[in-house]
């Protein structure tokens, strides 16, 4: 955006400028155009006050010798300025043409004056006198003739040359016209063009914020670009921020809730149920008792074995204990609770169909982690997966080094059906499970114990069928290095 | 150190207003002296216009220099400066030679310097001149012809053809020629001759050089009888009772003016290299000339008929 601006403002300078540039030439051209016009018409005066003067002259010289004649001085002076009109002339600038016609004129007035010069200084007989008078006569009216030739000639050249002028100037008085007219109506669209380009980016932003607000926490700012559109990205992290720290809070109320209740059943179902399995571990030990009654107490005793280990993942969920950590290798964690599992857990969780586990361990470093939070995650994940395949599939366990050296990455597949897009945001809330004796606690567990120690776990469903968790661990966690 | 700068360029430019605020009032302004002036002649030793056209730049250096205004005077006759330093005022002129030595002893007046010519000469010379196809080549030949002087008050213009006539024999040449009259200037004496308006001329061979340089039929057709002795150039005098301090300014100006680049520049226009020192000694060939021709110069009639 500040790039816009500061480009429409350099579009609005320019256009302004050459504006201003263009009246100014436009002035400047028909000022000109006025100047060359009152030259023009200076010229004209000039030649009229030159054939004037040699006209003046010319009456010096017929007066000459008679009583009315004027005196040396006064003539010699006449003379002398009807010389100075014509070297005026040659001070303005002409046209080769123009330039002989002047030299021509030039050559004739000093001819004139040579002449007249004769007559005012020879003395001689009469006829002599008149001769040399006679003759400067004859130039003079030559000259007056060539004056008035020359005249003719530029009176008609000066009435069309002011036509000309005159249609110039009247053009450049339209243009003029239409640059006023032009300039308020130019500024007024450049500036509704940048107040557009500052409002609707803001609007759309208030527009999103009114929607936060609403309520539509999935709601994102889209189509805005420059520093506008860095404003929309920040929004739009803010409002993912805000989204998580919603399900945050809510995980944390469903934590209230667990832990209160499973509290509640500590105290009220964990003591009889301990008297209960007591009692009946001594009414089996009885010798009255028959052996097939046994079996039903046997059953009893088993159930609510059953219903403590329950009882536990309440309390361990709800009230979860602080990770105490150690040195970890977590590529043998992974084989030893991968052995543990098939030795002692597959035949429970699995179906009938053959399990192929593939190992791909990359190499990792010892991290900091509570060793026995860590084998629960990874063997409620294994027994997840296997639960997933109840004809078989390929468990794959999958352990890489982050590029960053500071985060190891646990990969852990299955090859059955995958999790139902509509649900995946679930698996990991608090009793939500799609397995009909399961307690929806697994995964929620799961997740509480790895964001212990400052990682994260996601799932995902694979490209080619099943789901995939992933597990993030740093390799130092923070809650190890305090 | 920003706030001081600012304080200081304040107070320069608040000096000058507060300076005239001050109570004590400045000393009234020195009363403007009046501009000395000096009226100088020309003779017309060429086309009257051209002449002054010549003159003029001088004139406005000469102002420059002294810080007297020159202003000139030309005259249609050699022998009005005479009767212009009675009549008008005039303060000085550039007299030629023989006019110098008329002033001299019917006005009294001061030589101050003569200008050197481009080909470093200061003196000049009269001649008596012919076109070729006329046959003329003697005072003999020269018996009914038309004779072009210049003027009475000339050295080579009159007194040439004056002692070339006494020489041979001719003691009245008005009865001798068929018409004799005065062109005014040498540069018509020339010209006359060259256009057959006149069968005899007389004229300064300065201009006569000059006009030849411009056109060569002047050598092609016309021929050199006679030659007078140098005189002095055309040079400067002034009134005698003209301030002293002037005269020597003007002076001194003229004779340095070839060591000032805008002299110089001045000089060039006039077509001179230098002014030099000249004294009534230098006019002493004139003298003796007319002597020879037993002129009495205080009672000459230098008015031309």
């Amino acid at each position: 955006m500040k790039r816009r601006i500061v480009l429409g403002l350099a579009l609005y300078s320019v256009v302004f400028s050459l504006a201003g540039v263009y009246v100014i030439h436009t002035i400047r051209t028909a000022t000109t155009e006025l100047d060359k016009l009152i030259t023009l018409h200076q010229v004209e005066i000039l030649r009229e006050h030159f054939l004037l003067q040699i006209r003046k002259v010319q009456s010096d010289l017929t007066l000459m010798g008679t009583p009315h004649s004027r005196s040396f001085d006064t003539v010699f002076e006449n003379v002398m300025n009807m010389g100075r009109i014509i070297d005026t002339c040659f001070g303005c600038h002409h046209s080769p043409r123009g330039t002989e016609r002047l030299n021509a004129l030039k050559k004739q007035t000093e001819t004139y004056k040579e002449s007249l010069s004769r007559v005012m200084t020879v003395r001689a007989n009469a006829t002599r006198h008149a001769a040399e008078e006679d003759a400067a006569f004859r130039i003079g009216e030559a000259l007056i003739g060539q004056v008035n030739e020359m005249i003719a000639f530029t009176t008609s050249r000066l009435g069309e040359n002011t036509r000309k002028a005159m249609g110039r100037i009247e053009r450049t008085k339209y243009i003029l016209y239409g640059l006023v007219a032009m300039g308020p109506l130019v500024s007024t669209v450049l500036g509704f063009v940048f107040i557009l380009g500052l409002t609707r980016p803001v609007k759309v932003l208030v527009d999103s914020t009114r929607k936060l607000m609403g309520g539509d926490l999935d709601h994102r700012v889209a189509g805005l670009t420059d520093e506008f559109g860095e404003v929309a990205a920040s929004f739009n992290e803010m409002a993912g921020s805000l989204k998580e720290q919603m399900q945050k809070m809510q995980r944390t109320e469903q934590m209230v809730v667990v832990g209160e209740l499973a509290a509640g059943l500590a105290h009220e179902i964990k003591n009889p149920m301990a008297g209960i399995k007591v009692a009946m571990s001594v009414l089996s030990g009885e010798a009255y008792i028959l052996a097939e009654d046994k079996a039903v107490l046997q059953k009893v005793v088993e159930e609510i074995t059953q219903l403590e280990g329950l009882m536990k993942n309440f309390l361990n969920f709800a009230k979860p204990q602080k990770p105490r950590l150690e040195p970890v290798n977590v590529n043998q964690m992974l084989n030893t609770t991968l052995t543990f599992h098939l030795k002692h857990q597959a035949v429970g969780a699995g179906g009938s169909g053959k399990i192929e586990i593939v190992k791909e361990f990359g190499e990792l470093p010892t991290i900091l982690a509570d060793p026995t939070q860590l084998q629960r995650v990874f063997l409620n994940l294994f027994l997840n997966a296997l639960h997933a395949m109840p004809r078989g599939g390929e468990l794959g366990v999958r352990t890489c080094l982050e590029a960053d050296g500071k985060t190891i990455r646990i990969g852990v597949s299955d090859t059955g059906n995958g999790i139902r897009e509509d649900l995946i945001d679930k698996v990991f809330q608090p009793f939500f499970t799609t397995k009909p004796k399961g307690t929806g606690l697994g995964l929620a567990i799961s997740r509480q114990m790895i964001e212990q120690h400052d990682g994260a776990i996601d799932v995902a469903n694979r490209p080619g069928g099943g789901a995939l968790f992933t597990i993030l661990l740093p390799v130092k966690a923070e809650g190890a290095a305090a | 150190m920003r706030k001081r700068w600012i304080v200081s360029i304040l107070a320069a430019l608040c000096l000058p207003f507060l300076a005239a605020c001050s109570p004590k009032d400045p000393p009234p302004p020195a009363k403007k002296p009046s501009v000395e002036k000096l009226l100088i002649g020309l003779i017309p030793e060429q086309n009257l216009f051209k002449q002054m056209e010549r003159y003029e730049p001088l004139a406005e250096y000469l102002f420059r220099k002294t810080g007297a205004k020159v202003s000139l005077k030309i005259l249609p006759r050699y022998g009005n400066i005479i009767e212009n330093f009675r009549s008008s005022g005039l303060d000085g002129a550039f007299f030629g030679s023989f006019t110098y030595a008329l002033a001299r002893a019917k006005v009294g007046v001061e030589v101050l310097a003569r200008p050197v010519a481009l080909d470093n000469t200061s003196t000049y010379h009269g001649l008596i001149f012919v076109r070729k196809d006329r046959g003329i080549r003697t005072a003999r030949d020269m018996k009914g012809k038309r004779f072009a002087f210049v003027d009475k008050a000339t050295t080579a213009g009159y007194l040439l053809p004056l002692d070339y006539f006494r020489d041979h024999g001719i003691p009245d040449h008005n009865d001798y020629l068929k018409e004799a009259y005065f062109t005014g200037t040498h540069e018509d004496a020339v010209f006359d001759v060259l256009n057959g308006k006149a069968d005899i001329g007389a004229a300064k061979n300065t201009v006569f050089q000059r006009l030849a340089n411009a056109d060569p039929r002047i050598m092609k057709e016309l021929i050199v009888l006679e030659r007078s002795p140098d005189v002095p150039e055309n040079a400067i005098a002034l009134r005698k009772d003209i301030d002293v301090s002037l005269r020597n300014r003007l002076k001194e100006s003229l004779l340095t003016m070839h060591l000032d680049p805008d002299g110089k520049r001045v000089l060039e226009r006039f077509g001179a290299l230098r002014f030099i020192e000249t004294t009534d000694e230098d006019y002493a060939v004139v003298v003796k000339f007319a002597e020879h021709n037993r002129l009495n110069l205080a009672t000459y009639d230098y008015k031309n008929d």
